[in-house]
């Protein structure tokens, strides 16, 4: 198994924000995790890289055998666990391309990849400017999204990166899952939009509806998205609880 | 000159900065010395030149010995002069033109004693109409002496269609010297030229900076800057002044590191005083330790249409630094366009958290936050420049995050 999560329990400080989360993802899988604002999902990602002030205050994180549910964020990167974050922050000063560089120089990355990635997502003409610095909401998106998987990740934890953005980007971004799939890496992703779930559909392992700081239900694509399609996100809720794979 | 109101103005301090009693130093000491050359050689390596820079410096000033080795070879073919300001003073009759032009002798009490006592040491550089002169100039002046006034009077003048890459290093030795420099630099770019100027200063706790620069910039000119301070001082003070006539423009950069517990007054001032004249002044601040930064910026505008815009970043690292950001902008014509961006922050943890979401430990996410605050691209310098400035920069971030 690649990442396991076992009863995995999240807290803010003193605030619990989810509790008793399970899910077990292997190599070159996708899975969806989908809910409504504040269900948890971004704490889930961010506590699962060890990102603070998100804590895991029970439960395991277990990636490729081991625990690192306490490693610091940067030993799990280099382990090859990334994130992509929601709302990048702006760091005047880094240039883009450079940034890149430093990565690839980092993860050993074959240029073939970083081009393929380049031109999926549309960023070459990013890489002079300084991180996420006056980018549109879809530029800065993008250029996440490649920074994330330019690295060549065992997982890749992508925190909502159709949020705000336009339809064309949707689908570059879709198309870049594809590349990391296809490379063989696996991919979490969060959103709470159907675009993307169905650009991804043929690669999706399964559906995780996380709601009220828990996963209630985890089903294959047609199990879930069918009833989300026709009764809402929040319809669907009372209909999905308690199946989980 | 009436001595009478120079000698008056000895005891005038300056409006910015802490005053300086200057009976503390040796002024007008005509010790004969030594160069130490060990102490050279610390200084060049504190200024991020390198050996390979240091054996082809254009003009070296040690306290007041001059050690001009590549001095006229390099600038012959050029037909451009690099002398002692005194011995161009002396030899070239039109050169005293240039002398105390832009800068009254009575401005202040460093002004006033440069003019007294310094005795015209500091370099004189002219750059013959339409010469570009392609390799930059370096030139060098430091001080290996204790309790002494380093008082010197620099003048540029890069005449019409000329260009010039001058790059100019302050500094002490790391050791005690309790010294005082003073630099008066009075620099004319003339028609069309361009003047890029790169001033990088080591110095030590217990030197008294006061730098005192105009530039005076004809129509179509260019006159860009990159100043960078990262060493500890007791006190510095400058507020260089930029005069643009029309067509000309300006960008000025500076960086300044802030470590001890030093006090750095550090301005800059453009006027556009000519028809489509524009500037622009970058200014980035890190204050470390118990350092207090003044960071002092004015664009004023008395002819419009005219355009100028100042930037001014400071970043807190220190539980007891302080910066002060004092961007000005000041207009008398309806033409002119000025406008002003200024902000104080910390190292945000979203910033450092996220590049160690990257795979940068906590240590080189400051370092590479620290590094890219502190760079301001300035694509006009040449890539030698660039090279120093860059080596200077990786020198501060690898002492400021150990």
């Amino acid at each position: 198994m690649l990442l396991e999560l076992r009863n995995v329990g999240v807290a803010i400080g003193a605030r619990t924000v989810l509790s008793n989360i399970n899910m077990k993802v292997d190599s070159r899988e996708l899975h969806v995790l989908i809910g409504p604002n504040g269900s948890g999902k971004t704490s889930l990602l961010n506590a699962i890289m060890g990102i603070k002030p998100y804590e895991v205050v029970n439960g395991q994180v277990i990636f490729m055998d081991v625990d690192v549910t306490r490693e610091p964020p940067h030993l799990k990167a280099r382990r090859g666990i990334a994130i992509a974050h929601q709302l990048p922050p702006v760091l005047k000063g880094i240039v883009a391309g450079k940034f890149a560089d430093e990565l690839v120089r980092r993860y050993g990355v074959m240029k073939i990849y970083v081009d393929t990635l380049l031109e999926t997502l549309d960023v070459r003409y990013l890489l002079d400017r300084y991180l996420f610095d006056k980018m549109s909401g879809g530029e800065r998106k993008r250029l996440e999204m490649f920074l994330t998987l330019l690295v060549r990740p065992k997982v890749a934890l992508l925190d909502e990166p159709d949020s705000g953005v336009d339809i064309d980007s949707v689908e570059k971004m879709s198309n870049a899952i594809k590349v990391a799939l296809n490379s063989g890496g696996s991919v979490v992703l969060v959103t709470h939009s159907l675009h993307m779930i169905k650009l991804l559909r043929d690669h999706i392992k399964f559906v995780h509806v996380l709601y009220g700081g828990t996963i209630i239900h985890s089903g294959l694509y047609d199990e879930v998205v069918p009833t989300i399609e026709k009764h809402g996100l929040s319809g669907a809720l009372s209909r999905l609880v308690g199946g989980t794979h | 000159m009436n001595r009478d109101e120079v000698l008056k103005a000895l005891t005038k301090p300056s409006p910015h900065g802490p005053d300086v009693d200057l009976s503390r130093f040796d002024i007008g000491s005509q010790t004969p010395e030594t160069v130490d050359e060990r102490g050279v050689e610390r200084i060049t390596e504190r200024l991020g030149f390198g050996s390979q820079v240091f054996r082809r410096v254009d003009y070296l000033q040690v306290n007041e010995s001059i050690v001009a080795k590549a001095m006229s070879e390099k600038l012959v073919k050029y037909g451009a002069v690099v002398l002692p300001t005194y011995e161009a003073l002396r030899k070239l009759d039109w050169a005293t033109s240039y002398s105390w032009r832009l800068i009254e002798p009575t401005v202040d009490k460093y002004t006033a004693a440069s003019y007294l006592y310094g005795r015209e040491y500091g370099f004189f550089i002219y750059v013959p109409p339409g010469t570009k002169v392609r390799e930059p100039i370096y030139t060098c002046l430091f001080i290996t002496k204790k309790n002494y006034a380093q008082l010197l009077h620099n003048i540029v003048v890069v005449d019409e269609g000329a260009e010039l890459n001058l790059i100019t290093g302050c500094g002490v030795p790391d050791q005690p010297t309790k010294s005082l420099h003073v630099g008066i630099s009075e620099f004319y770019v003339g028609r069309g030229a361009k003047l890029t100027y790169t001033m990088i200063h080591a110095w030590a706790p217990d030197m008294v900076v006061r730098p005192r620069t105009a530039v005076d910039v004809h129509e179509g000119g260019e006159y860009v800057s990159y100043y960078v301070i990262y060493s500890p001082v007791e006190s510095l003070q400058t507020y260089p002044k930029v005069y643009l006539r029309d067509r000309a423009k300006t960008t000025l950069n500076s960086v300044v590191v802030g470590t001890g517990s030093s006090i750095y007054d550090v301005g800059s001032a453009i006027i556009l005083k000519g028809r489509e004249s524009s500037g622009e002044i970058l200014s980035r601040n890190l204050g470390r330790e118990n350092s207090a930064i003044y960071a002092r910026s004015r664009i004023e505008s008395v002819v419009g249409p005219s355009r100028g815009h100042i930037e001014c970043l400071g970043l807190v690292d220190g539980p007891n630094a302080v910066i002060e950001s004092l961007p000005e902008i000041s207009s008398s014509t309806p033409e002119a366009v000025l406008t002003h961006e200024a902000a104080i922050g910390k190292i945000s943890e979203d910033q450092i958290s996220y590049l160690m979401s990257k795979g940068f430990s906590e240590e080189e996410a400051r370092a590479a936050i620290i590094k890219g605050f502190l760079s301001i691209e300035e694509p006009k310098l040449p890539h030698q420049i660039m090279e120093i400035i860059k080596r200077t920069i990786e020198y501060i971030v690898s002492r400021a995050t150990g």
